[in-house]
Order: C-alpha cells, then sequence, then structure tokens
C-alpha cells in the first residue's frame, strides 16, 4: 500500500474521531506509527460500540489493515555491510519489548538507523524521523 | 512561599560566594603595578586567554643580550593603571571587533540556531531564555563574576578586586588607563566585554538540554548559580595564569573546556534531572523552522572568527592563523558529518551540515592558537564524525532528553578537541608542546565539577521552585504557558 494511501485513511478517521468523538489525532503520526495507530483503532472500536458510530468502526478496521500490509524496511548501506541485530523475542505486552529494546548497551551506541521500529515504506525516508531525537 | 525561600537562598548564594571571594583574596586596590616576575607556568603559555607573555612578546621585542641598557618593562601580575600610549590601537579595534561577533554568536545566533529546532509551541520561550541569559549574566559579571574569573586569587578562585568593576577606569586627565595582566596591551573595559561574552554564550549552550519543559523561573535561578559557582570558577582554574589548570600547562586557547565541556555536561545533568519531554521517543518531534537554525549556524560560523581568533588578544599572525583553522575546522566538521549521514542514513542532511560545521569549531576552539592548519583538518574532520555519534548513537546510549544535543555535540565536541591539542599542538606556532595526559586530565576535572555542581544546584532548585511545567502547560507550549505569546503563523 502507498504511504498516501494509508495517509488517507488515517485523515479519514481522523474527521470522523473529530467530529463524532470531539478526539483529536495526528493524522501524520497515525499513518506511520504502529503503536500510535493500534491505541487510536482500540479507542475507536470502543466508541463504535455506541448507536450511529458504525462507519468509525469501519475506517478503523481500515487503518488497521493498512498498517499490517507494511513492506520490509529499506535497507542502507551500513544495513548491508553490517547484519541487523537480532529482534527482541516477541514474548510480552508490546510495551515491554519496546522498554526491553531501548535498554541502553554499547550495541545502542553504534552507528545505525536511529528510527524506531514500526511501519517503513522505501518511499518514505520520514518514517519515523525526529522521534527520539533531531539528528 | 517558595519565592520568599528562594530569596533567602539566593542571598545565602551571594553571600557564600562573596565569602569564598573574600577567603580566596583580601580586596586588592589597583595600584600602580608593582610587577613581579611572572612565574614560569604562568608564562609558559596556558592558553591564548591567558598569555601575557606572548602578548608582551608580540608587542615588544626581547631585548638583545649585548643591549641590556634598555630593560624590558616586567609583565603584570595582577590589573593596573597604565599610561593610555602603553595601549595597542590595533589590538584594542580588534578587539572590540571580536567582542561584537561572539555577542552575535548568541544575540541571534544561538537563539536562531535553537529557535528553528525546536517545536513551534517553544519557540518564543528559548529565545526569550537566550535574550534573559545575556541580560541576566551580563549583571551577575558587573558585579562578582569577572572579577572571581579574571583578577589574582589563589589557584581555585579569583579576587574581588574588579567587584561592581571597581577600579576598572578611564581618567582622562591623568593619561591612565586600567589593563588586565592577561592583556596589558587593551584596556580592560575591553577585555571584560570580551570575556563577558565568553560568558554569556556558555550558559545559553545549555538552554538546549532542557527546551519545551524547563520553567522559566528555575531556568534563571539554574543559570545565574551556575555562572557564579560554575563557569567563573572554572575560567579561572584554566585562563588566569594562577589557576590550578594553566598552571598544571594545560591548553585550552578558547575554552574547549572552559565553554563546551562544561556547557555540555552542565546540559547532560539538566536533561536528566528535568526528565524527557512528554511522548520523547515516540512521538515525533518536528522542528519549527530549519531554515532559521541555518541562519544561526552560519552567525555562528562567522562568530567564531572573534571567539577564537579574538583569543589571540592581539591582532597579529597567531590571531590569523587562529582564524584560518577555526575556518578550516568547521568545514572539516561539516563534510564529515554530512559524509557520515549520507552513509548511515542514505541522505545528507541540512540539519546535518549545520551540526557538523558547528561540531568542527567546537573542537578548534580550544586548538586554534596551537595548531596547523593541516592539523585543523584532522581536527574537525574526527570531530563531525565523533559528534554525528554524540548526537545518536550516544544519546541512545545515555538515554536522556539532550533535546538539541548539547552533550553530543558541545561535550564530545570539547573533548575530542581538546584531547587532539595535547596531541598535535605544534611549538613552532605557539612554542609550547602539548601532553594529552594533561588535556585529559584537565578535562576530566572539569566535567567532574561541571556534573558535581550542576547536579547539586538541580536538586535546590527542584526544592525551591520546581524545574519543569506541569503536563498541560507542556502540553499547550511554553510560549503561552511561560509568556503568553505566540511565534506566529
Amino acid at each position: 500500500m502507498l504511504p498516501s494511501e494509508r495517509l488517507a485513511i488515517a485523515a479519514r478517521l481522523h474527521v470522523l474521531l473529530r467530529r463524532k468523538t470531539g478526539r483529536v489525532t495526528d493524522t501524520e503520526w497515525l499513518a506511520v506509527n504502529a503503536e500510535y495507530a493500534a491505541e487510536i483503532v482500540r479507542f475507536a472500536r470502543e466508541r463504535a460500540l455506541e448507536p450511529g458510530m458504525e462507519d468509525v468502526a469501519e475506517w478503523a478496521g481500515r487503518l488497521e489493515q493498512a498498517m499490517m500490509a507494511t513492506p520490509a524496511p529499506r535497507k542502507t548501506l551500513l544495513g548491508a555491510i553490517a547484519p541487523p541485530r537480532a529482534p527482541a523475542p516477541a514474548t510480552g505486552p508490546a510495551v515491554a519489548r519496546e522498554s526491553e529494546a531501548r535498554k541502553p548497551g554499547w550495541a545502542e551506541s553504534l552507528f545505525s538507523d536511529t528510527r524506531p521500529p514500526g511501519p517503513r515504506d522505501p518511499d518514505d525516508a520520514d518514517s519515523g524521523r525526529y522521534v527520539g531525537g533531531l539528528r | 512561599m517558595k519565592n520568599t525561600v528562594g530569596a533567602k537562598v539566593a542571598i545565602g548564594v551571594c553571600a557564600l560566594v562573596m565569602g569564598i571571594a573574600v577567603w580566596a583574596q583580601p580586596g586588592q586596590p589597583d595600584a600602580p603595578a608593582v610587577p613581579a616576575a611572572v612565574s614560569a607556568s604562568a608564562a609558559a603559555d596556558v592558553g591564548a586567554q591567558g598569555v601575557p607573555a606572548i602578548v608582551a612578546s608580540a608587542q615588544a621585542p626581547v631585548p638583545v643580550a649585548s643591549a641590556p641598557a634598555v630593560a624590558a618593562p616586567a609583565p603584570l601580575t595582577r590589573p593596573a593603571l597604565v599610561a593610555q600610549s602603553s595601549l595597542n590601537g590595533a589590538d584594542t579595534a580588534w578587539m572590540m571587533t571580536a567582542t561584537a561577533l561572539v555577542l552575535l554568536m548568541t544575540l541571534p545566533g544561538i537563539a536562531l540556531f535553537y529557535g528553528g529546532m525546536v517545536r513551534k509551541k517553544s519557540v518564543i520561550n528559548t529565545m526569550a531564555s537566550v535574550v534573559a541569559i545575556a541580560a541576566v549574566v551580563t549583571l551577575l559579571w558587573f558585579a562578582f563574576g569577572y572579577s572571581l574569573a579574571f583578577t589574582p586569587g589563589n589557584g581555585w578562585i579569583g579576587g574581588t578586586s574588579r567587584f561592581w568593576f571597581e577600579g576598572l577606569s578611564y581618567l582622562k586627565d591623568a593619561g591612565k588607563v586600567s589593563v588586565s595582566h592577561i592583556a596589558p596591551n587593551i584596556p580592560e573595559s575591553v577585555f571584560s566585554m570580551f570575556q563577558l561574552t565568553f560568558a554569556i554564550i556558555t550558559p545559553a549552550l545549555i538552554v538546549g538540554a532542557f527546551v519545551e519543559r524547563m520553567k522559566f523561573s528555575a531556568m534563571l535561578w539554574f543559570i545565574v548559580l551556575w555562572s557564579l559557582l560554575v563557569y567563573a570558577p572554572v575560567a579561572h582554574w584554566v585562563w588566569e595564569p594562577g589557576g590550578w589548570i594553566a598552571r598544571m600547562g594545560a591548553l585550552d586557547f578558547a575554552g574547549g573546556t572552559v565553554v563546551h565541556v562544561n556547557a555540555g555536561i552542565a546540559g547532560l545533568m539538566c536533561a536528566y534531572f528535568i526528565g524527557p519531554r512528554r511522548g520523547y521517543g515516540r512521538e515525533a518531534f518536528e522542528p519549527f523552522n530549519l531554515g532559521l537554525t541555518m541562519a544561526g549556524a552560519g552567525l555562528l560560523w562567522v562568530g567564531w572568527f572573534g571567539f577564537n581568533a579574538g583569543s589571540a588578544v592581539a591582532a597579529d599572525g597567531r590571531a590569523g592563523l587562529a582564524m584560518a583553522v577555526t575556518h578550516i575546522a568547521a568545514a572539516a566538521g561539516a563534510v564529515t558529518w554530512m559524509l557520515g549521514e549520507w552513509i548511515v542514513r542514505q541522505r545528507p542532511s541540512l540539519l546535518g551540515l549545520c551540526s557538523g560545521l558547528v561540531a568542527g569549531l567546537v573542537a578548534i576552539t580550544p586548538a586554534a592558537g596551537f595548531v596547523t592548519p593541516g592539523s585543523a583538518v584532522v581536527i574537525g574532520g574526527i570531530a563531525g564524525l565523533a559528534c554525528y555519534w554524540g548526537a545518536t548513537g550516544l544519546k541512545r546510549l545515555l538515554q536522556a532528553d539532550d533535546s538539541l544535543d548539547v552533550f553530543g555535540v558541545h561535550g564530545i565536541g570539547g573533548i575530542v578537541g581538546s584531547l587532539l591539542t595535547g596531541l598535535l599542538a605544534s611549538p613552532l606556532v605557539s612554542g609550547v608542546q602539548g601532553s594529552i595526559a594533561t588535556q585529559a586530565l584537565a578535562t576530566l576535572v572539569v566535567l567532574a565539577y561541571g556534573a558535581v555542581m550542576s547536579a547539586v544546584l538541580l536538586i535546590v532548585i527542584r526544592k525551591l521552585v520546581g524545574l519543569r511545567v506541569d503536563e498541560s502547560a507542556e502540553q499547550t507550549g511554553l510560549d503561552i504557558a511561560q509568556h503568553r505569546e505566540r511565534i506566529g503563523t
């Protein structure tokens, strides 16, 4: 799925949530960050139990599908030279896995892509830019 | 209630500072200098800001041994009134220019550089912090700071003789003017102003570590206390010829340790104690306008000529060389950061270029009057990569929201520059040989003192007024919450 399509879905959900629940979301972030998207989808489905909110549930489902259809992360020159570290074992809740991955160690200080894990698109170089640092 | 307690603590701190200074040295009024022999270590060129020997030799050729009839005036060992005719017009003009250049680095250089990198809702607060620091530190410098830093006292702290700029005179009819023993060829008013601009920019650099969440009042408290209890003593240790680090022979031409390592470690401590911005590591913190950042970086680059070449305290060949190596190192830093980013991220960014040139400038600062242009390429190039790592990999390791990478750029750049000065200082340039061990010791001492004192100050201020704004203020943005202003559309 193209980033523009994902952004369009996020924008549609943003408008619905704003209009029907008063909840304001960050559309661009919603389209690139899986954790944030999952939280908004959860919120949308919770509110969709109320009458007249069927379209909210529908677009939440679309966003969820869009976020799952994510291509492999972009390869960098450095990544071609040095293979990436093995991912943390997928046990426990997502938050716990993230904090495990962020535990400081010398491996964390190596030159590497500083963007956090999450959905990436080969044509979307801005995924996660400015998260956890400017440079 | 907190304000009352705060006022009492402020009075206490001032009394403490004055007490230390009185203990260090009873006030010694100006007297037409009674020159004494400069100690060997003081004469051994500790760094241009404390180099009476170099300045003197540049202006007054050493008499040849076969003509002892004309005795060279012995160098001053403390501020003194001298004949106006003894001043050097070219040196004075250059130092006034350099002073303006260094002030330009802060106002508006740092304000633009940092203001462009924060989110739109806190641009005003970032800029206001820099302006407030410039004003507050100026008054502190006039009252206490200059005297504590640049008058003779003991190895640890200067004296009180220049409190409130007492004795800093220009007597037209008598034809006298006061000069510092550190810069005997220019009026002391110019020297003190030049040093003031360094005292301003150093705490202004720290702002980058705590933007977008620190209370404005807490920031002012921290800067006041830090300037008096950290900056002034460290400047005395390193730049006043009687300072203990200067006597040890450590080289710091324009402030690698005094300014950059000092600011870097203070910024890191602030980041730890104040805590990360809400959403840090999860949300994208979009910079307001990187065009402003580029304009600020340009002003820093140009202003750094005053910073480094001005630190020669003379309009001479050494100042010219300092200017050349400054420019070369900035270019090398920009290129290596750009290349590093290109390889790792596949994109060379404008912010990376700006950060790289600052990294090169930071690293050449302690070395500027000691190294050749070739060494400047090495220093700037290494610093560009080291600071790129400092602002990315090391930042992840340290896990502090040092928001604009004060430690990553200024701390790491200062450390790299200080160490490389020991390695690359050329006796042909300055007549001194560097020592990596001495440089490392000086750097470690400044790091340790800065870390401990900054931590103590932050703990005290947290008790007094609190360090950070509440959640709703942070959410709204500090521009509205702290200043009731908006940057505009």
